[in-house]
């Protein structure tokens, strides 16, 4: 339960299922991902609730942003993120704890990456 | 309309000690339009309230709801019985608001969310500026529609101070200078000579120094 992070990314930059991810060991059972449509899907409610349900780190990968497959959805998801990084240091907690990830599309090694740096930051 | 921002976590955070049960009210006129209290900032909020809850290990019960209006006494009835149902509401609208339920719902301790600002305009996405300062004396048909009360810093009725430079004010380079604003307006339109003519000293009773306003239309009246 220490390092749990919830990983939100689109349909577009993960081409894998959590579970596959899971079973090759490249990321740890404490990661929930959810996928979307589209990362400017999210909203800051959201990645507030990420936080209340549990989660120590929350990662939003999005497409690139020359690329995003709904023209201005990840860069809206950064906004967002930005936001969230404001309210999280509001409360006294470090605006680390979350990040915008931009990747190409259809792999799957970014978000595995992400995740990867949000459990370092996480562990401190 | 009015623009408001939300008050600090913390602030708000302080004035919810000791209370276990809160409705988060939010209100969908002014303030929902300047997204500062409709319903996904009341959303926004709560879920940051119960964040916070979290990282103190405090249990509160937080429930949402958003008002048409909390400025007109025919959307706050339900309150009067609902809100007794809470330790405090915590309203999102704007000032005008929180003072309403005060009047009305006696038996509801309501809290203020939002800095209630401005009258503001919407100049983009995300962006909002002071336009009128409510005087109750308007001049702008002597000001080509722009308003020295709202706009000048120190809202002079007959022409920019020596700080006005460059079209800027001296308060910051980022501010306009309303009056030369003014006087390039009224240039355009062939009236700039009408400036010429001095304005009295104003009457601040209608500005709030009289008191608090009121107004009565009889026709209306029940």
């Amino acid at each position: 339960m220490s390092n749990n992070i919830i990983a939100f990314c689109c349909n577009y930059t993960l081409s894998v299922s959590e579970q596959a991810l899971k079973q090759g060991g490249l990321i740890s059972e404490g990661v929930t991902i959810r996928p979307l449509p589209c990362t400017g899907r999210l909203e800051i409610k959201d990645l507030l609730d990420a936080f209340v349900s549990g989660a120590k780190g929350v990662v939003v990968v999005g497409c690139e942003k020359d690329a995003c497959h709904n023209l201005k959805g990840s860069v809206r998801a950064e906004k967002r993120v930005k936001h969230v990084k404001g309210i999280l240091k509001e409360l006294g907690m470090s605006a680390d704890l979350i990040e915008m990830y931009f990747a190409p599309r259809k792999g799957s090694e970014p978000l595995v990456m992400a995740v990867e740096e949000m459990s370092q930051r996480i562990k401190g | 309309m009015i623009i408001a921002e939300r008050k600090p976590l913390n602030e708000i955070m302080d004035m919810l000690q000791g209370v276990s049960r809160l409705l988060v009210l939010g209100c969908r006129g002014c303030v929902a339009i300047c997204s500062a209290g409709g319903d996904k900032e009341v959303g926004i909020l709560a879920s940051a309230i119960r964040l916070g809850c979290k990282n103190h290990g405090l249990s509160m019960e937080i429930d949402t709801d958003t008002y048409i209006r909390q400025c007109d006494p025919e959307y706050l009835e339900p309150l009067k019985e609902l809100g007794g149902r809470y330790d405090a509401v915590l309203s999102m609208a704007c000032g005008v608001g929180v003072n309403f339920v005060a009047d009305r719902c006696e038996n509801v301790r309501v809290l203020p969310a939002l800095n209630t600002s401005f009258y503001g305009a919407n100049l983009s996405s995300g962006e909002w500026k002071e336009m009128c300062a409510g005087c109750g004396a308007c001049v702008l048909h002597l000001t080509g529609g722009l308003c020295p009360v709202a706009r000048c810093a120190k809202r002079l009725s007959n022409g920019p101070c020596g700080g006005s430079v460059g079209g800027r004010c001296e308060i910051d380079p980022e501010v306009s200078c309303v009056w030369f604003a003014i006087h390039a307006r009224m240039q355009k339109m062939g009236k700039a000579d009408d400036l010429m003519n001095i304005m009295p000293i104003r009457d601040w009773r209608t500005a709030g120094h009289g008191g608090p306003r009121s107004r009565k239309r009889e026709d209306l009246l029940s």
